[in-house]
């Protein structure tokens, strides 16, 4: 086990790609506590589905969005397992529109919620990492920062500024150990994802090298080597996770 | 009120912890960026840890005073603090030692004044309340 009696903070953490990186961490022996929003049913069920598999897992409930959320799951954490060692920050929404018509509610919240959500949870730990000189930071990015669609610039602009906010913390950050890392995922197949892939199909999957959508878990395993020994050199870097996607090649 | 010794000895403890150098490398005159090899994101670590070893609040620029570094012509020219620049260390840093510093004002040699002596120099004229009032910095 990689991660054994290390304790994992996830934001987003009850469904879709969040779930997976929740029950990856924990299968490497990480105690791992999730933020979920809204969906009691889906976070009781983690909980016991990562005890089933011989793992403990904590759900909070908050909005990262709420700028106060952080504070009070960090001490929350300290209270209950008097220890940090991971932050994924994972937590996003989309609200995609064509952008003549988006709203500026549509435009605020998926950047307070994606960006906002990052830097306030990275907030909350950055010091205790620096005082212990060890930690990892992993955020969850998007290809959709550097390979846009139509109807997303919210999302990719959240998305983009994550990658810049990643590497700028890293330089701050890595003379005390802690790295700073992104996954940018392509297309996963999660409950976000769903409806863009219903509509569009076998199409997506042409434009994918590897011909198959990403599960939760080929991200997770990527967010697993990003927060142990094993990438202890790695830091400031958006690692892509995207069958091949974002090599823009058509499909012969 | 702590004596000087105890205040040096906490400092020093501090420095320790902050800068994870050995405790023989902490002298009094020891320059936290040139001797124990500070970094601005120690700086603030230094405040951070101070603020909680003494029960102190240590307000921004108060310690570390920044204004001078911001390249204002009237307090540094050419490379050199001016005249002015000088009065305006000498008042926000009264718990500072110029007497090295006055012959060749050069900026590079501003970071020489922070020392481990000026740390503890300073805890105790915070402590004993006789700190200049904070400006507008």
């Amino acid at each position: 086990m990689k991660l054994k009696d290390q304790v994992a903070l996830v934001t987003g953490g009850s469904r879709g790609i969040g779930r997976g990186i929740v029950l990856a961490l924990a299968a490497e022996g990480a105690k791992v506590a999730f933020v979920f929003r809204g969906n009691q049913a889906a976070a009781d069920a983690l909980v016991q589905d990562v005890a089933k598999a011989g793992g403990t897992a904590l759900a909070l409930q908050a909005d990262v969005a709420d700028p106060a959320a952080a504070q009070q799951c960090a001490e929350r954490l300290e209270k209950e397992w008097g220890r940090i060692d991971i932050l994924v920050n994972n937590a996003g929404i989309v609200k995609d529109d064509l952008f003549v018509r988006m709203e500026p509610e549509a435009w605020a919240s998926v950047l307070q919620t994606n960006l906002g959500g990052t830097f306030s949870f990275c907030k909350a730990v950055a010091y205790t990492f620096m005082r212990q000189r060890r930690g990892r930071i992993i955020n969850v990015s998007s290809v959709a920062a550097e390979h846009v669609n139509p109807g997303q610039t919210n999302y990719a602009a959240s998305k983009g500024a994550i990658n810049a906010f990643t590497r700028a913390l890293a330089v701050e950050l890595a003379s005390r150990g802690v790295t700073v890392n992104a996954v940018a995922p392509g297309f996963i197949e999660t409950d976000m994802s769903q409806a863009v892939r219903n509509k569009a199909g076998d199409l997506i999957k042409k434009l994918i090298p590897m011909r198959r959508y990403g599960t939760p878990e080929d991200i997770a395993r990527v967010v697993v080597f990003l927060a142990s020994e094993d990438s202890g050199y790695i830091t400031g870097q958006v690692l892509t996770v995207d069958g091949g996607l974002s090599l823009g090649a058509a499909a012969v | 009120m702590p004596s000087q010794e105890e205040i040096y000895t906490k400092v020093s403890e501090t420095l320790v912890e902050a800068l994870n150098v050995d405790e023989d490398e902490i002298k009094p005159s020891a320059t936290l960026q040139g001797d124990l090899g500070a970094e601005s994101i120690d700086f603030l670590d230094i405040v951070f840890r101070l603020e909680r070893e003494f029960g102190i609040k240590i307000p921004r620029g108060e310690l570390f005073p920044e204004s001078i570094f911001q390249g204002d012509p009237d307090l540094i020219q050419d490379g050199k603090v001016t005249h002015k620049g000088l009065d305006e260390l000498r008042t926000k840093m009264p718990f500072a030692d110029f007497t090295g510093f006055e012959k060749n004002p050069e900026v590079n040699a501003i970071s020489d004044l922070f020392t481990v002596d000026m740390i503890a120099r300073y805890i105790q004229a915070k402590l004993n309340g006789t700190l200049p009032p904070p400006s507008d910095n």
